[in-house]
């Protein structure tokens, strides 16, 4: 059982703060939906206004259609988990899993069937009896999983959960995450402010800043084809080339900047005319050294600094023309043992895979 | 001499400055406990007996000292102790508990005020808290009339629980504030968030969590009832207390039941504080090998030293056990031997006492004074000391009071 969560433009002030402001946004149920954005940008207060923790200032929320004004935490059809995990440290791991049915007044029995039927779910069998501080970070992340699956909840929502782990269990957390949520099928809100975690987990993302949301869609429409200036430079890397609008003719928009005009194609959404600032937005990866019979839509010089060496890619920073730094980065397996600091190189890029914005805020400033 | 022995022994010294000032006191008061005596003292060291647990002794003067066992007014001060103490701890620890719990649901600067006005009580000398609970209370019985309110208005017992719950909540109001401060709030949203009601919430999360600090406050708020001399002494009114009625005991005549009483209660003391210190390392020692599987379990098999094995240790407190018991047998073979432990010397005690006690009389008797002695003599009677104003033309001149 999965639910709608709507929010109706929602506002939480803490004063004369808007801590979030003016928020709309339907989540379908049994989407794995995300809110991304850098810390303080109020995406936990939303979340404690859907779990009911945080009443909102202003606007509503619904979840199954239902407006919840007024209907406490212990009362709503969702599950949290929280940031710290939150695990009663008094109880063993059954007692925890199954602590929402004991509060309810399920027979001691059935708490501890469905307490195993849970312990199965998470693959923590017959480890009921150890307390909480016997189980290591990825063990106790499952059991807190597990508790706020206890009860079928229609939506779980999840604070930013997986920002204590170490690298490489945050990696498997997230696939066991994501299987969790298509074996229960139930509607998964998650905050974060990874957008490695966000990328990989969600069905759609909605990328926060200051309050506001600035833009929500598929995780692939989110990354290439970013709507404002903040998310392009949030979500993955990208290089702004700062310039005014040169050219706009039917789906091509032209920039010029002082490193030379760039195509890119247009953004239904974009309200640019000729002759306002602008910035156009390459991403690493799309930037290539152009091989013999290659044309690009875009070229671009640049003089080589220095490089770093990831394992995977190659990261080299540049400096253009006008002094503009710019990073791109090579698969490891192309050679480029001739490019070395003081290089000077011609790259080029493919108008579909760069944007052109309205000059506004970066994420990087 | 290297200079780390050198502050090593004197940091002995020190030590062992400090705890004979701490427990010299109870040392030899606790043995006086043990002397025959009548007056609680070392020496003269009479004969070793427990008399002084058990009935006393009846003077040979015909005076009767009240042993522990046989002091009825002791009993009836410990019982009303009792009393009181689990009153006072059965309305602190709830009145503590719950004004901890709001000082952290209050915000701004309203919790310092907040903070300030509940602690004030411990400022307070106890004498006036006394006062003003027996003052107030005279009022309240005076209003009712004759029934159940004046009765329980001028209720010793009664009035020393509420006067002593006054200052004695707020030490339990700061054992409930140290712990909450570390309490995680997320887990009450947590179990909010989980369905429960904030009673739930209250009795599932809360109460285990801060059990410690109930315990904790438990024990000191009766401590603190036990010992308190200051307020009771005022609100008690006709009733006794422990305190008191040793208060009083001091003031017409120390005994050396008061030496047993003392002697007890420290043993009670010790014998708590060790139960509780081994309860607690057991269960430390249960959490240590807990985790120690815990880590066998996760880590992986090369990290493990399967040779390694706890060599066997003496326990250092079978020591110190060993060493009092050869000492106490020591103590006790030479008092045997000396003939100063049982019936037989406590009759050569008494006997001689009251042998030297007919000598003073008789003594007394045969100093009856002399005529001569009686109208002045050598040192004595009128001729000396008849006349003390000297020289009798000194207030010649003087015209008297007018």
């Amino acid at each position: 059982m999965s639910a709608d969560v709507e929010l109706n433009n929602v506002s939480v002030t803490f004063g004369s703060f808007y801590a979030a402001k003016s928020v709309n946004v339907k989540i379908n149920g049994g989407e794995f939906f995300s809110f991304l954005g850098p810390s303080g940008c109020g995406k936990t207060t939303l979340l404690r206004a859907i779990s009911g923790f945080q009443d909102p200032s202003e606007g509503s929320v619904l979840i199954d259609n239902k407006d919840m004004s007024g209907i406490g935490p212990n009362k709503r059809p969702t599950s949290l988990i929280f940031q710290n995990l939150a695990l009663f440290p008094l109880m063993s791991v059954s007692e925890n899993i199954a602590f929402s049915l004991e509060v309810r007044g399920v027979s001691k029995g059935d708490r501890q069937k469905r307490a195993d039927e849970l312990l199965e779910l998470i693959a923590l069998e017959g480890q009921g009896e150890k307390k909480v501080h016997q189980l290591s970070g990825g063990q106790k992340q499952r059991v807190a999983i597990a508790r706020a699956l206890a009860v079928e909840p229609k939506v779980l929502l999840l604070d930013e959960p997986l920002s204590a782990l170490d690298l490489k269990l945050r990696q498997r957390m997230r696939t066991e995450l994501r299987e969790i949520q298509k074996r229960v099928n139930i509607t998964f809100i998650y905050i974060t402010h990874d957008q490695g975690e966000a990328l990989t987990m969600s069905d759609r993302i909605a990328v926060m800043n200051e309050g506001e949301i600035e833009q929500i869609g598929p995780c692939d429409e989110v990354y290439n084809n970013p709507l404002t200036p903040f998310v392009a430079t949030f979500v993955g890397e990208n290089n702004p080339l700062f310039g005014k609008v040169k050219e706009i003719n039917q789906n091509k928009i032209k920039i010029e900047t002082p490193d030379g005009d760039f195509v890119s194609t247009m953004n239904e959404n974009n309200k640019l005319n000729i002759g306002d600032d602008a910035i156009a937005f390459v991403r690493p990866e799309s930037l290539f050294m152009p091989r013999d019979g290659d044309s690009f839509d875009n070229l671009i010089d640049v003089n080589i600094e220095s490089f770093e060496f990831e394992g995977n890619i190659k990261n080299f920073y540049a400096t253009l023309k006008s002094g503009t730094k710019i990073k791109f980065s090579i698969p490891n397996a192309i050679d480029t043992s001739s490019i070395s600091s003081g290089t000077k190189l011609q790259l080029g890029f493919e108008s579909t895979k760069s944007s052109i914005l309205p000059k506004a805020q970066l994420a990087i400033d | 001499m290297k200079p780390t022995y050198f502050i090593n022994f004197m940091m002995g010294m020190y030590i062992f400055i400090f705890f004979a000032y701490l427990f010299g006191p109870l040392i030899i008061m606790s043995i006086t406990a043990f002397n025959s005596a009548e007056f609680p003292s070392i020496s003269p060291w009479e004969c070793f007996s427990f008399r002084w647990f058990n009935e006393g002794k009846i003077a040979y003067d015909g005076q009767h000292l009240a042993g522990l066992l046989s002091d009825w007014r002791l009993h009836d001060g410990i019982i009303s102790s009792l009393i009181i103490g689990a009153g006072v701890v059965s309305l602190s620890v709830p009145i503590g508990m719950a004004a901890a719990i709001v000082l952290t649901q209050v915000r701004s600067q309203l919790r310092d005020i907040y903070y300030s006005i509940s602690i004030m009580p411990v400022l307070f000398p106890g004498v006036i808290i006394g006062i003003s609970t027996v003052v107030l209370w005279d009022r309240i019985a005076g209003l009712g009339g004759d029934g159940f309110i004046s009765d329980v208005g001028r209720n010793g017992i009664f009035l020393t629980i509420l006067a002593q719950t006054c200052f004695i909540s707020t030490y339990c109001f700061l054992i409930f504030v140290a712990r909450l401060q570390r309490f995680d709030q997320t887990q009450e949203e947590a179990a909010l968030d989980l369905g429960a009601t904030q009673t739930q919430v209250f009795f599932k999360i809360l109460v285990p969590y801060l059990m410690p600090a109930i315990a904790s406050a438990a024990v000191i708020a009766f401590l603190f009832s036990f010992e308190n001399y200051n307020t009771t002494v005022f609100s008690i009114l006709s009733d006794q207390t422990l305190t008191t009625v040793i208060a009083s005991k001091v003031r017409l005549g120390i005994s050396p039941a008061l030496s047993a009483l003392a002697l007890t209660i420290i043993a009670l003391t010790v014998i708590a504080a060790v139960t509780y210190e081994i309860l607690r390392r057991r269960s430390e020692k249960k959490y240590a090998q807990s985790q120690e599987i815990f880590v066998k379990e996760k880590a992986a098999s090369g990290r493990i030293n399967k040779e390694y094995k706890a060599g066997f240790k003496v326990p250092k407190g079978i020591v110190a056990i060993l060493l009092i018991l050869v000492f106490a047998t020591y103590g006790a073979t030479q008092i045997v031997k000396n003939d100063l432990y049982g019936q037989s010397c406590i009759d050569a005690a008494d006997q001689e006492k009251k042998s030297k006690f007919l000598e003073q009389l008789q003594t007394l008797e045969s100093n009856e004074l002399t005529e001569e002695e009686l109208s002045g003599g050598s040192l004595g009677g009128t001729e000396d000391y008849g006349d003390i104003f000297g020289d009798p033309s000194l207030f010649q001149d003087f015209g008297g009071f007018d």
